[in-house]
């Protein structure tokens, strides 16, 4: 790592973060459960079926249309778990309150957070709550830890990638990086996109009993293209993606048109990338459109050999190269 | 791949021409749809698209931002700039800021924004303090911070403008004798405001086919299938392939405020040079407006010069189309998105940061042909 600073780019999910884990974190805290390319672990304790994960949730605005800050630090922690093929059970909770935040809107942010907790059936069991001086944090912050029981069906790695494997979305990408980007209403735009953010825990379970399931990952920071490179990262295959075939909402394409972003890069809340041998692709996308919400699910891509790198084949039949997230225009989305 | 943009492939396919063909595209946007749809490569080997002048960021002369660095860290101001003027570098010693954000970090009041009116808003809400709008833009850009000017203002928002119009840096290259390139696509939100009239001189007096295209690739396939059809038959003319928004006459309204509030002036292209009636100041009706003549500590004339880039930058060349940005020798190394060393690396419009960004990274500075001379 060649910086000397933290700057935001070091948080955006793409290659500065990625070093700034393997040079930082990983390397002081290595040991054996400790895998850093991946949403949550398996514990080696109760015949492994213990898995455990936690995220940080700095969302701003705290509420946007489809969701909040609260009902994000349920989704966001019980959706790394379900792509790790468990099912979600315990969440702790830790807050961290601005001196001055206005106390009904921290009742409303955690009224949304205990009913997001009991649609998805998981008990707040252990929490902690800091308040930090005045113009030491952006109103509200959360963290959750999760702990969920692995499906005794799934055999989910990134070992086990291999050429003529196809990608699978649950859903279009991007709409929870430009709603929350729209709430803002720092561009003078605004629009009536709602973010996706939800538990993806129905798309994850319907696919575990396939044998050709290898992999699933929600799309969150840096966005579709993020969790490709990391496919290629683990498989060293590349990805071919059809841009055709990925469903991205034309009010998503208007405002990235508009500021020069690229969907392919904003985060989802709400949607799960899986990888399947081809011949479970079509029963998969088949079970993920039964689903509500995955009326739009699609099949995007394939595990080709040739170098790591991810290819866009476009719709007028060029091509070219999705590179590793590496600036962040983007406001803090989770 | 839409039925209509399979149609004007095919069609740009069967065109039989006479020779190679370099087709200049004006506008950031247009580099980005070619880009990013991947079109270079769909395109018969005969046909080359070049990225041509259409980058305000690019141009900006240095003696503005630094200007505008200058007064950030000097007066008590608040400096609001579009975010993408923040990363600008200038070419001053390591030991000085030299960018609005390294000058934001060593202390300046400055805050991107991202349309007129929040400077307006960011004025009101501190009227005890300046507020400095930095303006730079092309027509597109300007038209609403004249209009912002038009409606009234509060008395503490000055603007360093640093307005620019497209066309005379395509009449420059024309007139050059080596334009570089065969025909033109002319930007089409500029068109927009400015009217598609505006363009006619390129066939009308130079012979170079040309069309106005926006930003999505059907209009652009338009526009190129429009260039190459006249190309061939020998029938320069100026074609609008984007009938949908660019209207003749362009938008009065916005062309009458530009009119009043605004003045047409010779300016400086940074790495360019003063090119003839291409800048837009404050008309003196609006002077109690403008930060140059109510702040004017900071206009040193020793930076008002030619050539101001880096050392080995080629940016200039880039804007002015004789080389791709990956034939410049510092594309890639050292000089990428987060560390730019040029301006074309910092905007989402720069030619170098349109390239870095839809993949194309492999530096080509070592095969560059000798037409690569800067004119």
């Amino acid at each position: 790592m060649e910086d000397r600073y933290i700057s935001l780019a070091h948080g955006n999910g793409g290659r500065f973060m990625r070093e700034l884990i393997k040079e930082v974190f990983a390397a002081h805290l290595a040991n054996p459960c400790l895998d850093t390319r991946l949403d949550a672990v398996t514990l080696p304790w109760d015949n492994r079926q213990l898995v455990m994960s936690t995220d940080g949730f700095t969302v701003q605005p705290l509420e946007f249309p489809g969701g909040d800050i609260g009902s994000l630090a349920v989704h966001g922690t019980c959706n790394d778990l379900a792509v790790a093929g468990a099912i979600p059970v315990f969440l702790t909770l830790n807050a961290f309150i601005e001196e001055g935040f206005d106390l009904e809107v921290l009742d409303r942010l955690i009224a949304s957070l205990a009913r997001t907790a009991r649609e998805m059936e998981v008990d707040v069991v252990a929490g902690d709550t800091k308040v930090l001086p005045r113009g030491q944090g952006g109103g509200l912050y959360l963290a959750t830890t999760g702990v969920g029981r692995l499906d005794p069906r799934a055999r989910l790695s990134l070992d086990g990638l291999q050429e003529g494997d196809r990608l699978l979305v649950s859903g279009p990408v991007g709409d929870h990086g430009i709603a929350v980007m729209l709430a803002r209403e720092q561009f003078g735009l605004s629009g009536s996109l709602r973010s996706d953010a939800a538990s993806v825990l129905p798309f994850t379970r319907i696919l575990l009993d396939l044998p050709g399931l290898r992999f699933m990952r929600d799309p969150t920071r840096g966005g579709l293209v993020t969790v490709c490179h990391e496919l290629c990262h683990a498989s060293g295959l590349a990805v071919h993606l059809n841009e055709a075939a990925i469903p991205v909402r034309e009010q998503v394409i208007s405002v990235c048109q508009m500021l020069g972003y690229d969907p392919y890069y904003l985060a989802c809340e709400g949607r799960v990338v899986a990888v399947l041998d081809e011949s479970d692709a079509d029963q998969a996308l088949e079970r993920w459109r039964d689903l509500p919400g995955g009326e739009e699910a699609a099949l995007i891509g394939t595990l080709k050999s040739g170098k790591p790198r991810v290819h866009l084949e476009t719709r007028i039949g060029g091509s070219r190269l999705l590179e590793e997230l590496e600036d962040d225009p983007l406001p803090r989305i989770c | 791949m839409s039925e209509r943009a399979r149609r004007l492939l095919d069609a740009i396919r069967a065109i039989d021409l006479p020779r190679k063909v370099k087709i200049m595209n004006v506008c950031g946007g247009h580099e980005r749809t070619i880009s990013h749809a991947g079109l270079r490569g769909v395109l018969p080997p005969g046909i080359e698209m070049i990225p041509g002048p259409g980058c305000p960021v690019c141009i900006c002369p240095e003696e503005d931002v630094y200007e505008a660095i200058q007064l950030a860290l000097h007066e008590p101001v608040t400096l609001v700039a579009f975010g993408d003027m923040l990363r600008v570098p200038v070419n001053v010693p390591r030991s000085q800021p030299r960018s609005l954000e390294q000058a934001r970090a060593a202390g300046g009041d400055i805050r991107p924004i991202a349309t007129p009116m929040e400077a307006v808003r960011i004025a009101r809400e501190q009227p005890d303090r300046q507020v400095v709008f930095f303006a730079a833009g092309f027509e597109t850009t300007i038209a609403p911070v004249a209009a912002m000017l038009a409606e009234g203002v509060p008395d503490n928002l000055l603007v360093l403008l640093s307005g620019r119009l497209t066309w005379p840096a395509v009449a420059l290259l024309l007139e050059s004798g080596t334009p570089g390139f065969d025909a033109l696509i002319a930007p089409g939100h500029v068109a927009t405001v400015m009217g598609p009239e505006e363009w006619e001189f390129v066939a009308d007096k130079h012979g170079i086919p040309v069309a106005v295209a926006g930003f999505e690739s059907e209009s652009m396939l338009a526009a190129m299938h429009s260039v190459l059809r006249q190309f061939r038959d020998g029938t320069p003319k100026l074609e609008n392939c984007y009938p949908s928004v660019v209207r003749p006459g362009g938008n009065p309204i916005a062309r009458d405020i530009l009119k009043r509030v605004l003045n047409v002036v010779d300016a400086n292209w940074r790495g360019i040079g003063t090119i003839t009636g291409s800048g837009f100041a404050l008309s003196p009706e609006y002077h109690a407006h403008d930060a140059r003549l109510q702040l004017p500590s900071y206009q040193d004339a020793a930076r008002k010069r030619v050539g101001q880039m880096p050392p080995g930058c080629d940016c200039a060349s880039v804007v002015l189309g004789k080389i791709y940005p990956n034939e410049c020798r510092l594309f890639g190394n050292p000089c990428v998105p987060r560390r730019p060393i040029g301006p074309c690396m910092v905007s989402d419009e720069g030619a170098c940061r349109i390239w870095w960004s839809s993949g194309l990274r492999e530096n080509k500075a070592e095969d560059r042909p000798p037409r690569a001379e800067a004119g």
